[in-house]
């Protein structure tokens, strides 16, 4: 299936409600978005349950904040925190999948240098 | 710095001067923040804004840029043309702008303008000579390409065409990630095999990058030969491939005939297999490479010429694709 076109994206306290242009509506906690970083300091700790986990936990121990968010040319959001890992580009079809409660990395390890 | 409004305080102390370091990561941060807004403002002052791209090198992207900049300008719009090929700038050779400076003012940068009234920016213009090499990594090249689109005092333009060094690598991906509302890109081809190749790896950057491929261009596609015989004498010519060509000299006693010298049809044939607009193909011109080293681009010096007809044809093209496809469908963010 094609990737719906975002529409619009609310931060809440926790939490950000997404609205696609097929009338879906996703709602993603921070955490949850933080701990599926895609970038390459984040992305190599996913690949093993123990270290997913201590993600996880590093996350979970940083004060709730809401990020600014912007675009990244016409393909990705870049969430910025004042706290905790910055770094990551996230895809649309990322964020899609995390709002559908899909596997972001698409079952696929970490390998760096792979885009 | 005078105009700088950053000035740290220390309160009941009176203000203190920061250190020379932290003095410098200000004016740094200061304006970096400037070109970010210069760059967002980039998206209302000029209309549209295409990337011209091709997967090898050596197809004439920047002979196609300088084309489609200048066609665009005979029609009285307002064109800009960023020549983002770091290490190989040869734009403003082609515009007649060779060994020209860029002028600054108030740390903006301003545009040379070549023919037709085309602002040009290059690296070219920043070089001591042009046999000096540009020896850079990734991330200098990155922040000299963020300065080239945020730093440039553009003003109102109807079209910026922006002209990237051959694949799909730093250059293309850091204007993609920088420029807002980028109509799409022009991918450049040559008809034989290998161009064709790395054609199509540019048309699947483009869909990774989210970004509208307009449609694809074949360049040097096929050399006319025209002469002149009694007419009514049928001519021959012995064409690639061992065939022969054939035609007859009218009434006039012309005659014409086109070698496919790279082959033919590859560029329509490669947007029809990934379901992306044919713009149209651009002759074999030697006049290009004359035009190219004496700075007088063939629709300059020939503007009713086949060539200058041929991109008029393909600029028409782009035209009715970026000027109809305002879909404005922005991302709201609360």
């Amino acid at each position: 299936m094609d990737t719906p076109t975002l529409k619009r994206l609310e931060r809440r306290e926790l939490d950000m409600h997404l609205t696609w242009s097929n009338g879906q509506e996703h709602e993603i906690t921070y955490d949850d978005l933080r701990h599926a970083c895609p970038c390459a300091k984040c992305s190599p700790l996913r690949n093993e349950e123990k270290t997913s986990m201590s993600l996880r936990r590093d996350i979970e121990r940083l004060p709730s904040e809401k990020p600014s968010v912007k675009t990244v040319g016409n393909y990705a959001l870049a969430f910025k925190w004042v706290q905790g890992c910055s770094a990551g580009i996230y895809r649309f079809e990322r964020i899609w999948r995390l709002g559908e409660n899909l596997d972001p990395d698409n079952g696929q390890t970490y390998v760096h240098g792979a885009w | 710095m005078a105009d700088n409004p950053i000035r740290m305080n220390n309160p009941g102390a009176g203000p203190v001067a920061p250190s020379a370091e932290e003095q410098k990561k200000m004016e740094a941060a200061y304006s970096q923040m400037k070109r970010k807004m210069a760059i967002s403002q980039m998206g209302k002052t000029i209309k549209h804004k295409i990337m011209v791209l091709s997967g090898k090198g050596g197809v004439g992207k920047s002979t196609v840029a300088t084309g489609l900049a200048l066609s665009l300008a005979q029609q009285g719009l307002k064109v800009g043309l960023l020549d983002i090929d770091i290490t190989g700038p040869n734009v403003p050779k082609m515009m007649g702008l060779d060994g020209r400076r860029l002028n600054v003012e108030s740390g903006r940068i301003h545009p040379a303008q070549g023919h037709l009234g085309v602002k040009v920016i290059s690296m070219a213009f920043l070089l001591e000579d042009e046999d000096s090499p540009v020896v850079w990594r990734g991330p200098i090249k990155l922040g000299a390409i963020q300065q080239f689109i945020g730093d440039v005092e553009w003003g109102q333009l109807d079209y910026l065409i922006i002209d990237f060094p051959p694949g799909t690598s730093d250059e293309p991906l850091t204007v993609a990630q920088s420029l807002p509302d980028i109509d799409g890109m022009v991918i450049v081809t040559t008809p034989q095999d290998v161009a064709l190749l790395d054609s199509r790896k540019s048309i699947t950057f483009a869909n990774t990058l989210k970004v509208d491929v307009i449609g694809v261009v074949e360049n040097m596609s096929g050399y006319t030969i025209r002469g002149k015989a009694p007419s009514g004498t049928d001519i021959q010519l012995a064409a690639p491939a061992g065939r022969t060509l054939q035609t007859t000299a009218d009434d006039n006693g012309d005659w014409a005939l086109t070698l496919d010298i790279f082959k033919s049809g590859g560029g329509e044939k490669t947007a029809e297999e990934f379901g992306v607009p044919f713009l149209g193909k651009l002759p074999f011109d030697p006049g290009f490479v004359r035009g190219g080293d004496d700075g007088v681009h063939r629709i300059v010096s020939e503007p009713d010429g086949p060539s200058s007809l041929a991109f008029a044809e393909v600029v028409a093209q782009i035209q009715s694709r970026v000027e109809t496809s305002d879909s404005g469908g922005g991302l709201e963010i609360i």
